[in-house]
């Protein structure tokens, strides 16, 4: 009902005293009245009932709509939760010294882009295609940065991801950055599909103790977890085990990866070698957050004033062809007065006076 | 100014002759019931009968084989009372081509003229609901008090809803039989028009139908108008186009021709009276009804 009916106001409440005036064709017509002897003698005629109510409709709505529009009308705004299709995603990037470097792991020269530069390139694509997804970013190095807390306004996000080819610095601190994307996701609303999506180049140990808060944070957030692994060529694979001690130290990126599956939420890890792989990484997340979200929508107040002005407008329409339509019941009252002469009241008798004005 | 272009000669007369031999003593215009005075030859009598030795009608007297005299009678000249009786109801204000009490006072004043001229008595009643007794004048010959009185008529107020007043108008109207003619737009109730045609047969009444061309064949083809009802019966707006013209004119000419067929019986054919009074028509309608 409340969708049906949305809140009006008006910015000068108190002009709608003035309504009442919007009864006056009730009484007056905006027609010259012409006195007959006997309205009898005009025969019943439906069309002239219909237009003398059309006409008094007109009236009332002219006199409505001037008082409607001087009071000023607006539809107040709203926001309006609505559901689309969506998810929100918590996206946590790298900035890391390593992604300025090319997916060969050089410098970036010539034609050849860094790491850096097509994940944005990728994931700017990627936010915007669906209207009602909602993005957070955080980046990270040593310290987590928030860059854009979660929001639908895509063109924020996308401002965010285009600034994450400026050159990084220093170390990759997984866990922190981790929990600060975490709590992008907020209280949230039950039944979102929510994803946080890791794009990086490379790992990091994670201290035991701070793993077991992660661990329950990820309980309590539940999100889909995509690890986006742009790996330089020739750095061991999240699956390759190293030839020595399988330590944390010596393969970080494995043991993220064993530690990512200890969650127990569900988690896919895509490695990346190049630029398509990364695209077609996105794609497949894409296809993957395809949930119910509810998504609000804010309604700006609109004027309605024009719309007042328009009745208005239409009332004075029809007055106005009313009154151009309107013509003389004695047509020739004009000739006939003035042809009535100035007496100059003879003074010979009242009856001649009499006499001359009636055949006047 | 306005006489010679319309052909309406303002300063005639109204010719009436009443449909009945007058009787009474005083001298008048009219042919009497009775004889005597000098006046149109009437009959012979027998000197017997009427023992006038001025009037002795010798050829007639010798051309009597049993040798009688006779005496020539003629007629005597009565007057006859003339009433005017006007409806001075609201709608009596209404102004189309003519204003419509002015038109009254018009046919008043000279119906006035007409009759003090030729030695008649003119009387002026005036009703709406009730009987106008400040406008209401009992036959008389003076001239100037006739004229005054019908003058009067043109400055009344209008204020009543109806037309009763004219049966007690017509209460009042007894003894000889009179001239009446009864002045209005006959926008009443038929029942009423009859009761006032019953209440008054027993005299010569013509009825005074006043009209206006703006009320019928003046109406615009096309147009708005909202009309106004003098006795209070409400607006009404109007949307004239020839079709509705032309039921509008079809029902007045109904509302006249039922007019006619109620008067039929007690009275003269209803003499129109629009736009301008022309004295010589009411006379020429006088004469052929």
């Amino acid at each position: 009902m409340a969708a049906l009916l949305p809140p009006l106001g008006l910015a000068t409440p108190w002009l709608l005293w003035l309504l009442p005036l919007a009864l006056l064709p009730l009484l007056l017509s905006v027609t010259r009245r012409s006195a007959v002897s006997s309205v009898a003698a005009a025969p019943e005629d439906p069309l002239s009932s219909g237009l003398r109510i059309a006409l008094t409709a007109a009236g009332m709505l002219a006199i409505g709509g001037l008082v409607l529009a001087l009071a000023g009308p607006y539809r107040a705004g709203e926001r309006v939760t609505r559901t689309g299709i969506g998810a929100q995603i918590s996206m946590l990037i790298d900035r890391s010294g390593s992604m300025n470097e090319t997916f060969a792991g050089r410098q970036p020269s010539g034609a050849e882009e860094s790491k850096a530069a097509a994940s944005r390139r990728i994931l700017r694509d990627f936010v915007g295609e669906r209207a009602h997804d909602q993005f957070a970013v955080t980046a990270f190095s040593t310290a987590p940065m928030l860059v854009v807390p979660m929001t639908d306004r895509h063109d924020a996000v996308r401002a965010a991801v285009a600034a994450i080819d400026r050159p990084g610095l220093d170390y990759t601190n997984v866990a922190r950055g981790l929990g600060m994307a975490l709590s992008q996701f907020g209280a949230g609303t039950p039944g979102v599909s929510r994803a946080l999506l890791l794009v990086s180049d490379g790992a990091a140990v994670i201290d035991p103790r701070i793993q077991a808060q992660l661990r329950a944070e990820f309980t309590k957030v539940q999100p889909n977890l995509y690890w986006l692994f742009l790996r330089t060529k020739g750095s061991p694979s999240i699956t390759d085990k190293p030839a020595g001690e399988d330590t944390p130290q010596a393969a970080p990126e494995r043991h993220l990866d064993l530690f990512f599956r200890s969650l127990g939420v569900p988690y896919r890890a895509f490695e990346a070698e190049g630029a398509d792989a990364v695209a077609n990484a996105v794609r497949q997340i894409e296809a993957l957050e395809r949930d119910p979200i509810p998504y609000t929508e804010e309604r700006p107040r609109r004027d309605l004033t024009g719309w007042a002005y328009a009745l208005a407008a239409l009332g004075l329409l029809l007055l106005v062809l009313a009154k151009l339509a309107e013509t003389d019941f004695v047509r020739t009252s004009a000739r006939a007065s003035s042809k009535r002469p100035a007496d100059p009241a003879p003074a010979n008798g009242q009856a001649a006076a009499v006499s001359k004005r009636a055949a006047a | 100014m306005s006489g010679p272009e319309d052909g309406v000669n303002d300063e005639a007369d109204i010719i009436y002759l009443p449909r009945w031999r007058l009787d009474g003593y005083r001298v008048g215009v009219h042919r009497g019931r009775d004889a005597g005075g000098l006046g149109t030859f009437r009959d012979q009598v027998s000197f017997l009968r009427l023992p006038d030795a001025r009037r002795i009608d010798l050829r007639a007297s010798l051309r009597d084989p049993f040798e009688g005299v006779f005496v020539r009678r003629f007629e005597a000249r009565s007057p006859v009372e003339t009433y005017a009786l006007v409806d001075l109801s609201a709608s009596m204000r209404f102004r189309g081509r003519a204003d419509r009490r002015e038109l009254a006072g018009t046919f008043c004043t000279t119906l006035a003229r007409s009759a003090t001229r030729i030695g008649d008595g003119f009387g002026l009643i005036a009703c709406d609901n009730t009987l106008r007794d400040d406008l209401t004048l009992p036959a008389t010959r003076h001239r100037a008090a006739a004229q005054a009185a019908a003058a009067r008529l043109s400055e009344a107020t209008c204020e009543g809803r109806g037309a009763e007043g004219l049966l007690e108008a017509a209460r009042r109207l007894t003894g000889r039989p009179k001239l009446i003619f009864l002045v209005s737009d006959f926008r009443w109730p038929e029942a009423l028009i009859e009761q006032v045609f019953l209440a008054l047969a027993l005299h010569d009444v013509t009825p005074v139908l006043l009209a206006d061309s703006s009320e019928d064949e003046g109406l615009p083809n096309w147009g708005l108008v909202e009309l106004d009802d003098l006795e209070g019966a409400g607006r009404r707006l109007v949307f004239l186009r020839p079709s509705l013209r032309r039921r509008w004119i079809a029902r007045e000419a109904g509302r006249v021709e039922r007019l006619r067929r109620i008067c039929a019986p007690f009275a003269r054919p209803p003499f129109r009276l629009a736009d301008r009074f022309d004295a010589e028509a009411l006379s020429r309608h006088l004469m052929t009804t």
